[in-house]
Order: C-alpha cells, then structure tokens, then sequence
C-alpha cells in the first residue's frame, strides 16, 4: 500500500535546507511579492492572483494536516468560513472594534480546531474523512438556516470601517495592495510551517503521525500534538477565510461547503502534500490552467476532476514531487 | 404519528439503497465511492428521460441496466487499478469522477429543476389512520424491503453470496483459496451502482431533478455507512432506518436543528465507537 505519507526509515536523510537559506529564500519571496504589482499587467489579473492566494492559504492548511498528523481532512471549509463569518458579522454589526473582530476571527476558528482535535485526531483513514466532512456541513447547513446571523442562503455584504489599525481599510479591498498582502501572509505562513516541523513539538506530532503506539511509549504526550497541528491548520484556514471575506465585502454559506473544502484538498494532492510548500503551488497551478481553460470555463469542474485522477493516479507525490524527481535526475544526484 | 413514521421508513429506504451499494464497493473494492451519489442522479435523470415519453417502468429497467454497465465500466478501469492505493488516495479518484459526471449531467439535462412524474398505476393516495397517504411512497418501501430482503437472503444463502461475505472481510485470503476476487468485484460493483439506479429512479418522483441532487443524498447515505460501520451490511440497515426517522421527526419538531442532527449524531456514534456500531474496520 503506498500511503500519501510514505514512512521511510531506512533512507538517510537528506540534510534539511539551513536557517540562513530559509531566511534567504523568504526574503527574496517577499521582494518578489513587493514587486507583484509591476509584474503583473492588470487589475482583473491581480484581482484573481490574489484569489488564488487565498485559496493557496487554504490549501496549505490542508496540505498541512495531511502532512503533520496524516490525516485527510474534507472540511477545512469549516474553519475558513468561520474566520470569514466572524469577521463579517462582526464588522457588519459593529459590536467590536475591527481589530477586535480581526482577532476574534483568527482566535475562534483555531481555538474550535483545537478543541476537536483533541478528539477527531483518535479517529484515522476514511472515517477520519467523512467526520470532517460531517463537521464541515454541519456549520453549512447552521449558516445556511440561520438567516437572522447573516441572511441565510442569500449571503451577506458588508462595509468595511474606514481604518483598521490606524490605516485605511479600503485598501483591503485594492487588488494590488491585496495581492501584495496575501502573498506577504502566504510567504509568512510558509516559513512560519518550516519552523514549526522542525521544531520539538513538530518533531514528536511526526513521530506520532508514524507510530502513535511508540510514541506514547517513548513516554511523549500523543493527545497534545496533533491537536496544536489542527489549530495551526485552522489558523491558516480562517486567515484565508478573513482576508476573502474583506475583500469581497461578502460572506456567503458556500465558504462552508464540502466542495470548498474538496478544492482546496485538490490542490493540495495536484501539488504534492507531501511537501509544505506543494498545496500553495497546487493552486498556482490550477489557477493558470483554469486561465488557459478561459473558454472551457463551464467543463471546468470536468477538467479539474480529469486532473485529479491523473495526477493521484501517476504522480502520487504530484506535481513538486515530480519537478524534484526530474530536477534530481537531471543533476545526477 | 404514523404517517410520520411512514415518512421517515421512505427516506430511510432510499438511504438504504445507496448505502448498501456504498458498503458492497467498499467490502470488496476498498473504495468509498464518492461518485455513488452522481450515480444516483444520473440513474434518475436516464430514468426521467425515458418516463417523460411515457414509458415510466421502462425507464425504470433501462436506468438500472445502464447504471450496472457503467458500473462495470468503471471497476474494470478505475477500482481495479486502485487496489494498490491508500483509501485516501482512492476518494479523491472518486471525487473526480464525481466532478466529471456532475458536468456531464449539466451539459446534457441543463441546471433547471425538473419534475418526475409518478406512473399512473401508482398514483392516487390511500388512507392510512384515517389520513391520505401517497401510494407511490408505499411503492418505495416495498422496493426498499424487496431489495434487503433478497439481498440478505442472496448472501446468506448461495455461494456467490458467500464468496462475497468472504471477500468483505479479507479479499486478499479470499483470493488465496482459488475464489477470483475481480470477477466477484466486477458484479458487486454492477450491482451497487445499478442500486443507486434504482434508488435514483424511485426517489425522482419525491425529490426534484437537478445537478446537485446527488450531494446531499449522498451526504446522508455516507453518514448511514460511518454510522453503521463500513463494510457492515446489517449495520447500513439499522442506520438507515434510524437517520430516515431522525431526518423526518427533525424536520418536524425541531425544524432549526433537523439537518445538523445526523452530523451530530455521526459524530457521537465515531467518538464513542470509531468503528460505527457494527463495523471492524476505519
């Protein structure tokens, strides 16, 4: 049986990339991200770049669970909309100071996954699946019904305040100053998972993702692990919630749905969970080829669903796993 | 109260259709089918085509025979290659079928909301408790008995249905005693598709067509198999039952919480027993 994550422990491994090197690589990021706008010709263009930032953060934190815990997840969705919703209504009711509504979005959503990791991280495989599936749909159809939180079915707009930290909110709604700040996050965020698997804690939720058994008889904790890595994950996802919600100006039930989540967990295969930078290039990846589908807009869930079962079929490490596969052969290493 | 309970035995029939489809592929194949619930739509949809000629029990025939095909169809090319896959790995193929037949069925039959006709013969109501209940919906659970009481006597009782109880529990030691898995596979996976035929073409008249019909079925038929224990026969019946009465008592008692009931309900029942109440498996 190959497994998403293959446990190898016979192969020496390859000496992780230095401190300096990471740094290095981020800054660089961030100096491309900087210059995006000049890069990238037009406002419908950055427009949907930032888009696919979004759905790259949340594709990460699939990626992330699979990675860290080994576990699929069908409903990061949940979290997602959480962070989106909490802001939303927050921000449309203006009970709180926006940045208070900010920090309740983020801390909500992470601190629920917290709370169910604690005991959804027992359960693994499919019925690991359909449990977050389950979750997932059960916030859906809780917005779906609820009319009187933020309209229901129909979704709901709202205005930003006019500054947020001293600054002015508009500019969360500027293509430009978004797509510089998502890359900004995503970049962060990437940098910010390397840190953590190569930490302690990250080290000991591998070891149990490998072998939950040994590692309880190591004498680790094996309950607390996985659980900070779910939180983490719906930390990124409902950061990716917030930032879509304020720059739409607009929540809506579909946050939550399980094709939200099924996406998301596309891209993360088609760019290899295997690796933590792999689910944010998944959705560059898709987003281009949905750019070239242009015309064949309306067989895109077709061509995707064609993708997928290609690429979980012939490269089940996908598409960074492959270019790494070439790139190793190619140096003859 | 009784008419209620008539409700809930309806729903719960159709869910037991498509999950025991569900469990039947996965027994053998190892595979939850995500596309299960596409099946279902475009059995009903083959089903409406042929019916809205006037030709309703035929449509019925033709739906289920094309869902046995392409069932076929897809254990020979896909399910087969899938057995050297992690469970996972074997959704996500799925899910893509699912994406594909979902446009499939969008370019053929549009996005519009389409109605099934109920047949003549079973149209009209009949009192039960001195209320009017449909005829149709009778019809359905007597499909839905018809269907689990052959099937549990088919396996019970011959020697395919056998080999297959052998292969759900181990296909690879079943192998080993000179019994071909794959051909077992061939007809179970036929099968489980050409129930979700069925069970598309009987609910049609109670549902209304459309693209997404098949999610939100499917989503409850899921929770049934999870609930029950994957693999476990008995197990989707129960829940089925159970998730049929709590959809319709929720939906008339507790109308904010009715659709969240059965998540909560999955998620009770995998805390308690990660293995659903009859399953050895996760």
């Amino acid at each position: 049986m190959t497994t998403l994550i293959e446990a190898r422990a016979a192969k020496p491994r390859r000496k992780p990339v230095g401190h300096a090197m990471l740094i290095g690589g981020a800054v660089a990021a961030l100096a491309v991200g900087a210059a995006l706008p000049w890069i990238v010709p037009t406002k419908i263009a950055m427009s949907l770049l930032a888009q696919a930032m979004f759905d790259a953060l949340l594709a990460t934190s699939v990626g992330f669970l699979i990675l860290q815990n080994g576990r699929t997840s069908f409903g990061q969705a949940a979290f997602f909309g959480l962070g989106g919703y909490t802001i939303g209504v927050l921000v449309a009711r203006q009970w709180v100071a926006p940045e208070l509504a900010l920090l309740a979005a983020l801390i909500l959503p992470t601190a629920v996954a917290f709370l169910l990791g604690l005991v959804i991280s027992r359960i693994t495989g499919v019925a690991h699946a359909m449990l977050t599936l389950a979750v997932g749909q059960a916030f859906y159809e809780v917005v779906f019904r609820w009319r009187e939180l933020a309209k229901g079915d129909d979704g709901m707009s709202f205005d930003l305040p006019a500054r947020v930290f001293g600054f002015s909110a508009r500019k969360l709604q500027d293509p430009a100053f978004m797509l510089v700040l998502s890359w900004t996050i995503l970049v962060l965020v990437l940098v910010g998972l390397v840190l953590f698997t190569r930490s302690r804690v990250g080290q000991v939720a591998a070891a149990i993702r490998d072998n939950e058994e040994r590692a309880r008889f190591l004498g680790y904790s094996t309950v607390m692990p996985p659980a900070l890595v779910y939180a983490i994950a719906a930390f990124i996802a409902a950061t990716a919630g917030i930032l879509q919600a304020c720059y739409n100006g607009y929540i809506a039930p579909q946050m939550f749905h399980w094709s939200t989540s099924g996406f998301a967990l596309i891209m993360a295969i088609i760019g290899g969970a295997k690796f933590i930078f792999g689910p944010a290039i998944g959705a560059i990846v898709l987003f281009y080829i949905k750019d070239f589908a242009g015309q064949f807009a309306e067989y895109w869930p077709a061509i995707v669903g064609g993708i997928l079962v290609v690429v979980t079929l012939t490269m089940p490490r996908g598409v960074v796993g492959l270019a790494l596969l070439l790139w190793r052969r190619g140096t003859g290493r | 109260m009784l008419i209620q309970i008539l409700n809930g035995i309806v729903y719960g029939g159709l869910l037991y259709l498509l999950a025991v489809g569900l469990v039947l592929i996965f027994g053998l194949r190892e595979v939850v089918n995500f596309a299960h619930g596409a099946l279902f739509m475009i059995g009903a949809y083959i089903g409406f085509s042929i019916a809205a000629m006037g030709y309703w029990w035929s449509g019925l025939l033709v739906s289920v025979f094309a869902m046995a095909l392409v069932g076929c169809a897809l254990d020979a090319a896909v399910f087969s290659t899938l057995r050297k896959h992690d469970h996972i790995v074997t959704v996500l193929v799925t899910f893509g079928i699912l994406l594909i037949l979902e446009t499939v069925v969008t370019k053929v039959w549009g996005k519009a909301y389409l109605t099934y006709p109920v047949p003549p013969l079973l149209a009209g109501t009949v009192s039960i408790g001195g209320s009017p209940f449909p005829i149709y919906r009778l019809f359905v659970i007597a499909v839905s008995v018809a269907v689990a009481v052959s099937l549990s006597l088919w396996l019970r009782y011959t020697r395919t249905g056998l080999y297959i109880r052998a292969a759900s529990t181990d296909a690879r030691v079943t192998s080993m005693q000179g019994i071909n898995v794959d051909r077992l596979s061939l007809i179970v996976v036929g099968l489980g598709t050409a129930l979700a035929g069925l069970s598309g073409v009987v609910a049609g008249p109670l549902l209304s067509l459309s693209p997404t019909m098949g999610n939100y079925i499917l989503i409850d038929s899921f929770i049934v198999v999870v609930i029950g224990g994957l693999g476990s026969f008995a197990g989707a019946f129960i829940a089925a039952l159970l998730i049929g009465q709590i959809h319709n008592f929720g939906a008339v008692y507790l109308p904010w919480a009715a659709t969240v009931l059965p998540f909560m309900l999955m998620v009770g029942i995998l805390i308690w027993r990660p293995t659903g109440f009859a399953g050895s498996r996760t």
